[in-house]
């Protein structure tokens, strides 16, 4: 079976696999401590260059030592990796779930694997993820894939087209789908995008996938020659890799629009942006740098008259809103970095200010017009009016 | 304006007996046997007697007021008894009291509980309270009803008699009352009686609730405590009303001989000091009772400007940590406690005295990890069983971090877990919130002094928690090595492809480095327990030279309380067993040869006593 790949990769990961594994076994038979290294994914470790535009690993690595307290976790590592190497090597492809399953199994019916006594799915994921920064592989370079899917995509002038796992293609026209989204698998690499006429405008991902829905069924993606994504909060690895794909691919600006609060910028705007500490291998594939901040922005509040909520410091969720939004703008690289100002500056007027404006606001400034929303937005882009 | 009308103090708790206890049927109960266990023990104490008490609860038949019952409590002390003549003031006549500003820490002060309960009895019996009393000098008891006179605030003694009686003196109250029982749970009656004997270790109680069997705890300790006089009063802690009334009882005196005579920490320097603070000086030698009265209101600001040391503290009893320590064990079955008494400190311009007793009980154990605490609170060794949350003893178990000591707490709250935390506070004028005295009032001062002795009893506690957790981190790492170490070298191999000897290679090596880990953690168990049964042994000397023996004979108990125990050893046994699997065999072994060794010199003691006997 033809194997589509992720990316270009110069690693043999069975062959990495078995070297690891038997270096573990020789430092054993001498008596030794084995010792694994693996990347330190935290945002200590790590780097923003705006000329990348995402977040890359440090030097820093996490070493893990054979100990009694750390014994459970390696014994729990190589019996995983021996499951995703198997997989690998007969082209077997699992969710994360279905690993849990197939984990919580084999040590429920295998008297020798008893111990392992896996119970909840958190205990294989975070396996999985050590395998990964082990190894500085993607998840779904073992073949493992997650559930996650890309955001709800709308368009008149979009066709996608998959390779399968057979390499026989399938063709999807979005523009005959109405208001039913295409909701991509967290697989960017098996999908080829191009305009169905002529050249595409602009994509506009935006944080609530209601609105997504209400611009749409109002005939947004009708009037203009667009992508519309329904982001749905924190965006997933699914939405980050089919943002990139729209990027790389398309090569037409993408604008995201979503409340005005520290959250999304820190949390749904910055990952959508430059990725994750979390997941800071993959980052280059899953996230999309040239992604612009559309609003809702600051100045916007005046100018449109738009409803606020007061943001508390004695309210404990908003307390501890304002405290990471600090903390972000003291540690996190990514509004350390001179590109990301104007952003920064959004972040400290957020913590000045103490309010919060939700993207739905713009839906106040007239009730009577219904296209207000999608006048308000083209204005903004016609304008440049983002960061 | 509508005619003005008098009533009298019985008149009016009459019409407010909520205030007093009696706001409903369920506390109507408790607040009697309540009242009527404090007199006893405050009479027993007083008398230097060692208080035994029958207390006898029981429904005998249906209440007059709808859904409560018609409850029988009675109660019998080995007290000095009431002559006749005392009998009608002291059942039935309120503020009638030998405590009242005495300031001394005795449990009863107001004279108002126990006409409260008469009171009640009468609203809803129609009948006051039975009396049996007998003094020393009585051949015969008295045995009468006494009823409250309402109107007039009087008590009224009723169908008199004298009666055999097998006691030489004693006093046995017997009411009448609507309401309804309620035996566990913070109110529950079983919970304030297992309170009164656990803050009074001389106390021998009998007690027989409802259907249910005699139960007999018999007292721990002989002495009985001695209520300590009571100190002259400190200037700081009076009004001027009280200053004026005061000082019209020294008229003679001048007024430097009476404020040195009067009151506590007056020196000849505070005097002076005063005379500095705006006390006219010629005013000093003057006789008390010539100084105009207004001149008073200058002395009063003066002394209360000068600067006074704090009252004394002589006046303040405590339960004791020997005594706490003993007592707990009449409750339940201890696997751990730790006490404390501090000394008596100044809270408020009055002298306290906060005592500790933290204790996990076997049989609570499995029930109760995620439940809150079990928190007994005493006030002058009274239980306090209602209104917890605005309590200043709640307020100070809540402020404190538990979780620093090993237990689970969520923020600002109880803790949790199978602990009874008994926190008694004594003082002779304890500021209670209400007059039912169900709870004291939170003031920083005393708040702050709670909180230093519940620290000092967590220290203890969580010495005993890290032993345990070093215990069960030893069990879980030997349980690592055995369980993981085949299946990560089964699945080393098979990716590296290794054969069986670079396998059985591995699995030594494995053994060996974690096995260094595993001597590594039984020493660390061996300096947590070495520590803990420093703690223990402390501990075992205050609870007194007889309970000392008991331990050195019940010996091997794993080092812990219930060593002291005589009773229930066969459990603390199995318990130590359990303990025992953790620790290495060659200590096991040990162990053994030393108990075979104790036995064999316990079996050869007797044995040489038979034979003594025998000659003799």
């Amino acid at each position: 079976m033809p194997k589509i790949r992720v990316r270009k990769l110069d690693k043999d990961i069975p062959k990495a696999a078995k070297a690891l594994c038997d270096e573990m076994l020789q430092s054993l038979e001498k008596g030794q401590r084995p010792s694994l290294q693996a990347i330190k994914c935290s945002l200590d470790n790590s780097i923003y260059k705006a000329s990348k535009g995402y977040f890359t690993p440090g030097d820093k690595k996490v070493t893990t030592e054979l100990n009694v307290s750390s014994v459970q976790k390696l014994s729990r590592t190589i019996f995983l990796l021996d499951i995703m190497l198997n997989n690998l090597k007969m082209g077997i492809v699992n969710t994360k779930r279905e690993l849990y399953y197939i984990a919580k199994g084999a040590s429920k019916n295998e008297p020798n694997l008893k111990p392992l006594n896996i119970q909840e799915q958190s205990e294989t994921d975070s396996v999985i993820s050590y395998i990964t920064d082990l190894l500085e592989v993607y998840r779904e370079e073992l073949n493992c894939h997650a559930g996650d899917k890309g955001g709800q995509t709308f368009s008149k002038n979009l066709i996608v087209t998959e390779t399968l796992v057979d390499g026989s293609k399938a063709v999807m026209d979005l523009s005959t789908m109405g208001t039913v989204a295409f909701q991509p698998p967290n697989k960017p690499h098996v999908f080829k995008l191009k305009a169905k006429k002529k050249k595409l405008d602009f994509c506009l991902v935006i944080e609530s996938e209601g609105t997504a829905n209400t611009l749409v069924t109002n005939g947004f993606t009708k009037r203009n020659n667009c992508i519309v994504v329904g982001a749905g909060g924190v965006p997933t690895n699914g939405v980050r890799g089919w943002c990139k794909t729209i990027q790389d691919q398309l090569k037409i600006p993408i604008y995201f629009y979503g409340d005005l609060d520290a959250y999304t910028i820190q949390n749904i705007y910055r990952t959508l942006k430059a990725g994750s500490a979390a997941s800071l291998i993959r980052n280059a594939d899953f996230s999309a740098p040239d992604v612009k901040f559309l609003g809702v922005l600051p100045h916007d509040i005046k100018k449109y008259n738009l409803d606020c909520y007061p943001v508390s410091e004695k309210n404990s969720s908003d307390a501890r809103a304002l405290k990471k939004a600090k903390d972000a703008l003291e540690r996190d690289p990514f509004f350390s970095d001179k590109k990301n100002k104007k952003l920064a500056d959004v972040l400290r007027w957020l913590i000045k200010q103490k309010i919060r404006c939700e993207q739905q606001a713009i839906f106040a400034v007239d009730p009577k017009d219904p296209l207000m929303s999608e006048k308000i937005i083209l204005d903004k882009i016609k304008r440049k009016d983002f960061i | 304006m509508g005619k003005i009308t008098k009533s009298s103090t019985a008149e009016y708790f009459a019409k407010n007996l909520q205030q007093v206890g009696f706001s409903s049927p369920l506390k109507a109960v408790l607040t009697t046997l309540k009242e009527a266990v404090d007199n006893s023990l405050d009479a027993c104490e007083e008398a230097g007697i060692a208080p035994e008490l029958k207390v006898s609860i029981k429904k005998v038949g249906k209440g007059s007021a709808r859904s409560t019952d018609l409850i029988q409590i009675i109660v019998e002390d080995n007290g000095p008894g009431l002559e006749e003549k005392d009998l009608p003031q002291v059942f039935g006549e309120y503020l009638a009291s030998s405590k009242f500003g005495r300031g001394q820490c005795s449990r009863g002060q107001q004279g108002i509980g126990i006409s409260a309960a008469t009171t009640w009895a009468q609203l809803t019996n129609a009948t006051g309270v039975k009396v049996t009393s007998k003094t020393k000098r009585m051949r015969k008891a008295v045995n009468a009803t006494i009823d409250v006179d309402i109107k007039g605030n009087k008590g009224l003694l009723k169908n008199k008699k004298t009666i055999e009686w097998k006691k030489t003196n004693g006093l046995r109250v017997d009411f009448k009352i609507d309401g309804r029982i309620q035996l566990n749970g913070d109110g529950g009656i079983l919970t304030y009686l297992e309170g009164t004997t656990l803050v009074n270790p001389h106390l021998t109680l009998e007690y027989e609730l409802l259907d249910n069997e005699k139960v007999r705890v018999e007292r721990v300790s002989n002495d009985v405590p001695k209520v300590p006089a009571s100190t002259l009063p400190h200037p700081h802690t009076m009004k001027l009303g009280e200053f004026l009334t005061h000082a019209h009882l020294y008229g003679n005196l001048t007024l430097a001989q009476f404020m040195k005579k009067a009151f506590s920490r007056v020196t000849d320097a505070t005097i002076k000091d005063c005379v500095r603070n705006g006390m006219p000086k010629k005013l000093a030698t003057m006789p008390v009772k010539k100084i105009p009265e207004k001149e008073f209101k200058t002395i009063f600001q003066a002394i209360q400007s000068t600067e006074l040391a704090n009252p004394s503290t002589k006046s303040v009893l405590t339960v004791g940590e020997e005594g706490l320590a003993k007592s707990i064990h009449r409750i339940g079955e201890v696997d751990f406690f730790s006490v404390v008494t501090r000394k008596p400190k100044i809270c408020d311009f009055k002298p306290t005295v906060v005592e500790v007793a933290i204790a996990r009980f076997l049989d609570k154990k499995a029930a109760a990890e995620e439940q809150s605490i079990q928190l007994l609170r005493f006030a002058n060794r009274v239980p306090l069983q209602f209104d917890k949350s605005a309590c200043a003893i709640t307020r100070a178990v809540e402020s404190v971090n538990w979780r620093s000591y090993g237990l689970a707490q969520s923020k600002r709250s109880l803790p949790q877990g199978p602990y009874v935390f008994a926190i008694s506070v004594t003082s002779p004028f304890i500021k209670f919130k209400n007059a039912s005295k169900e709870t004291i009032d939170a003031s920083d001062d005393l708040v702050e002094e709670l909180r230093r002795a519940l620290m000092q009893a967590g220290q203890k506690l969580s010495r005993h928690i890290k032993r345990e957790d070093k215990a069960a981190d030893l069990e879980r790492k030997r349980a690592h090595i055995e369980k993981f170490g085949p299946i990560l070298v089964e699945g080393l191999a098979k990716i590296a492809g290794a054969g069986k000897d670079r396998k059985n290679k591995a699995t030594e090596g494995l053994l060996k480095l974690l096995g260094r880990e595993s001597k590594a953690a039984e020493k660390d168990l061996k300096n947590a327990e070495d520590r803990l049964s420093l703690l223990k042994d402390k501990q075992a000397a205050k609870l007194g030279r007889i309970r000392k023996k008991e331990a050195e004979t019940a010996e091997e108990v794993e080092g812990t309380e219930e060593a002291a125990l005589p009773v229930k050893k066969a459990k603390a046994k199995k318990k130590s067993k359990a303990k025992k699997k953790t620790k290495t065999k060659k200590k096991a072994a040990k162990k053994k040869a030393a108990k075979k060794k104790t036995k064999k010199k316990a079996a050869k003691k007797k044995t040489k006593a038979k034979k003594k006997k025998s000659k003799r």
